[in-house]
């Protein structure tokens, strides 16, 4: 929250959840995202066909021989996310109305999945997230128009040109990344207390 | 409301029981652009009362120089359908609303499924000329009972062919709904528009089939239907008003000057919405607008189509 | 009508200035002691002779300078328009909307003539004369939206209604109250009103997206929203906070008659009939505390309001470090006589 004002474009994320109304299921999960498809695999398992995409790429623990052993479905696990999102892309080129989508990890991880299924037609809304591991933001600067990963703090140092921003709830769904404002434009070098917020 | 003054200029049957008018700026003007599934009211003073039907428009969209709309006589009708057929003439002048789109075609779709029964084809005549003006991709099916009930097949294969697959429900062609919604690409938006079991049925079959709200597109015009007489009571201009059995809250209002907003006078957009203050008798909601939370709450009617069995119905107006 | 366009400018120098008929028809939007957050849509019908609402887009003796401080902002940040692929049809609209308005209202401006597809627009105060084949945007020297965009005061979105909500897919905005277009483009209604006053009562803003879904061609609407400005500066995006955010330390009880300026938007919405999109409107009109007090009933009015405005406004508009300073230069024209209600001058 913001003071004087509250935000209302910053996503929620919620759960994994089977929707049993569908022609095939597509699950796609990154690192931690890994524990919330074991989660799902807990639930009753729907009838129509489930493709598992899963890279253990930034996880704290290895989730791949539980995965394994849980998912009684078509499990394709890559060596990094860039290779995922390239058989993702694949994948959608050919699939049909119907697909439910499912995703995990990152809030980069899950909006760079949106992204691609949004070149397709997919509303983003119609894929269901759930935030595991880091808080992490992506930072988009207003000034500079640079965007900055992994950002754990109230305030970051934009990558590209070097101002100190502070990381507005204010999220762009296009981005995947929230605003980052220069802190000290009205008083230069007054910065306040840098806090990890976002762990 | 700003309106627009027409004048007919033809009047063909295309059709068993469609009538089909062109209509031109009565000032002898350019009338306004559209987009493809925008309907226009038709102002229709009867003696005694005036009807207000909605119409597709079906010409291009790009034609500024005339209007096409089709009108099929509706055999249980409360007067609108009989009166544009057996009182409107060439030559005479019409009061419509400038065109309002509430079924229009997403932009951001990757493929477009259009599917229409009978006199349901008329919105997608005028959409097919945007998609062909736009390069988008598409497919219409077309179903009709007979082939002296299609309006517009000839004129759609002459223009469309190889994307248009027409159904003659005479000769036992039926549309597969869930094999054809099962065979389209990501992306694709369905829109229907026909007799309400067609609708009905199509967008539940997407439903389960996993299709998410926002790719189902339908539009059926309801027409009032008939009940028994009651009154409104109005709060705050203190009028008690009779609503006849075969005449709809809002014509009731309006032909007692209520100024009442109203927009497509078939229950889908949600202009006319009013506050119900109290009843002695219950509400008959028949719009596609209100959530079920809304009908059941009691607090909210909309006028056009919906109505009450009762003795009064006082309203915040 | 006759319109005598000056030489100004809205950066670095700042000269920047109201002639007396342009206070006189300032569009002061408060008419009482009181403000609160609402969103207070009106149809957007024809306003008195002279009025900034007399006609459909209102073109005034700032018109060419704002159109060159356009220019400006957009050569150094042509990211401040962006136009989504499908909103194509929309820029058509957009071109046409603005270039038979403008022809209609200001005939002595500006002249639009037609041959089938093939038109010639005319613009004397810029000198612009060009032929072109409407739906043809090869035939512009940028597309439609960005070129009429250019030639008109004040910011422009286009949305594209779908999704039971309104998309903010297009938009050219360059005199903005502090928001992001290259940030917020895409945007549906509930994201990129994301920051609202907290204040806000539930439900308003949706009441307000409901209403619009279903504004209809001819009937357009309007709503005046207000906030303040250090400098009579358009560009005050947050693109640019850096050059203008400290700007705010410098206002103080001697200098705020000068520096501190009130800034009305005009927001009309338009419903266009190709693309089936809203034209959303938003004209910045700046006035100075100075000009302001040339008529002391705005003055004291807007003592009051500034004086009790309720603290999460302040915040949200951004005056918290200069409203003291403010107050304190308009308190010596408030005797605290009652002034009734109406937003008039005198």
């Amino acid at each position: 929250m913001e003071r004087g004002y509250w935000i209302r474009s910053k996503p929620v994320y919620t759960a994994l959840l089977w929707n049993d109304k569908a022609t095939a299921h597509a699950v796609l999960a990154a690192g931690d995202g890994g524990l919330a498809v074991l989660k799902l695999f807990q639930q009753a398992l729907p009838e129509q066909p489930i493709t598992v995409f899963y890279s253990p790429a930034g996880a704290d623990k290895d989730y791949l021989p539980a995965l394994q052993a849980a998912v009684d479905a078509d499990l394709r696990v890559f060596a990094t996310t860039a290779e995922l999102l390239a058989a993702w892309a694949d994948y959608l080129a050919t699939a049909r109305m119907g697909l439910r989508i499912y995703t995990a990890g990152t809030e980069k991880f899950m909006w760079d999945v949106t992204d691609a299924a949004a070149d397709f037609g997919i509303l983003n809304q119609d894929v269901m997230k759930e935030l595991t591991g880091s808080l992490a933001r992506s930072v988009y600067c207003v000034h500079c128009k640079s965007l900055t990963h992994e950002v754990t703090s109230n305030i970051a140092t934009c990558s590209g040109c070097g101002r100190q921003l502070f990381v507005r709830d204010h999220f762009s769904r296009r981005m995947g990344a929230y605003m980052g404002l220069m802190v000290d434009a009205e008083n230069p070098g007054e910065v306040p207390q840098i806090e990890e917020i976002y762990p | 409301m700003s309106q627009l003054q027409v004048k007919v200029a033809s009047i063909q049957d295309v059709s068993a029981g469609v009538r089909h008018f062109t209509l031109v700026d009565a000032h002898g003007g350019e009338l306004p652009a559209f987009s493809g599934g925008s309907h226009i009211v038709v102002t229709m003073p009867a003696p005694g009362r005036t009807y207000r039907n909605a119409y597709s428009l079906l010409s291009s969209p790009e034609d500024r120089a005339h209007y096409e709309i089709a009108v099929h006589r509706q055999p249980q009708s409360r007067g609108g359908s009989i009166y544009m057929h057996e009182e409107v003439k060439v030559g005479s002048v019409l009061d419509i609303s400038y065109p309002v789109n509430l079924f229009a075609l997403s932009r951001v779709a990757k493929h477009h499924l259009l599917i229409a029964g009978g006199i349901g084809i008329t919105p997608f005549m005028a959409q097919i000329h945007d998609l062909e003006r736009l390069g988008g991709d598409y497919s219409l099916h077309y179903g009709f009972r007979s082939r002296e009930h299609a309006a517009f097949a000839d004129a759609l294969k002459g223009r469309v062919s190889q994307r248009a697959v027409c159904y003659d429900e005479s000769l036992g062609q039926r549309m597969d709904f869930d094999a054809l919604l099962r065979a389209q690409p990501l992306g694709t938006h369905v829109y229907a528009c026909g007799p309400q079991g067609m609708v009905e049925a199509l967008v539940s079959t997407a439903r389960a089939l996993g299709w998410p709200e926002h790719h189902i597109h339908s539009e059926q015009f309801l027409a009032p239907p008939v009940g028994e007489p009651f009154t409104l009571k109005l709060s705050k201009s203190e009028l008690e008003i009779t609503v006849q059995g075969d005449m709809s809250m809002l014509e009731a209002l309006e032909a007692a000057g209520v100024d009442a907003p109203s927009l497509c006078r078939g229950g889908a957009c949600g202009r006319c919405e009013l506050e119900v203050l109290g009843t002695d008798g219950e509400l008959q909601h028949h719009d596609h607008y209100l959530s079920d939370a809304d009908k059941a709450s009691g607090r909210k009617i909309m006028p056009c189509v919906s109505r009450a069995k009762c003795g009064y119905l006082e309203l915040n107006l | 009508m006759s319109l005598a366009f000056k030489q100004e400018t809205f950066r670095d120098d700042y000269t920047f200035r109201n002639s007396p008929e342009a206070i006189r028809r300032f569009p002061f939007p408060f008419p009482e002691d009181q403000y609160m957050y609402s969103v207070n849509i009106e149809p957007h019908t024809a306003g008195p002779k002279g009025a900034v609402t007399e006609f459909t887009l209102d073109v005034d003796e700032h018109y060419v300078a704002e159109c060159r401080d356009k220019a400006i902002t957009l050569e150094q940040d042509p990211g401040r328009c962006a136009s989504l692929p499908h909103m194509m049809d929309a820029e058509w609209d957009f071109l046409e909307f603005t270039m038979e308005s403008l022809a209609r209202d200001y005939p002595e401006q500006f002249s639009l003539s037609k041959n089938g597809k093939a038109w010639t627009w005319i613009n004397r105060p810029l000198g612009i004369e060009q032929s072109f084949v409407f739906g043809d945007a090869a035939t512009l020297p940028m597309g439609p939206f960005e070129y009429m965009g250019r030639q008109v005061q004040g910011d422009f979105v286009l949305l594209d209604q779908r999704e039971d909500t309104l998309f903010a897919d297009a938009g050219i905005v360059t005199s903005q109250a502090d928001w992001s277009l290259a940030f917020n483009v895409g945007m549906s209604w509930n994201e990129w009103h994301g920051p609202v006053p907290q204040v806000t009562k539930l439900g308003v803003m949706d009441r307000a997206l409901k209403f619009l879904m279903s504004l209809q061609q001819a009937n357009p609407v309007r709503r005046l929203n207000w906030t303040m400005t250090i400098n009579p500066r358009l560009d005050t995006s947050p693109e640019n906070y850096p050059l203008w955010g400290g700007d705010r330390n410098k206002v103080n009880e001697q200098n705020a008659g000068e520096l501190a300026h009130l800034r009305v938007e005009l927001q009309t919405l338009f419903r266009m009939p190709r693309s089936n999109a809203i034209v959303f409107s938003i004209r910045c009109y700046l006035i100075s505390m100075q000009e302001m007090a040339t008529y002391p009933r705005w003055a004291k009015r807007f003592h009051r309001v500034l004086r009790d405005l309720h603290p999460d406004l302040v915040e949200y508009k951004g005056i918290t470090k200069y409203q003291q300073a403010v107050v304190a230069w308009l308190s010596r024209f408030d005797d605290g006589a009652d002034i009734g209600t109406g937003t008039q001058p005198e």
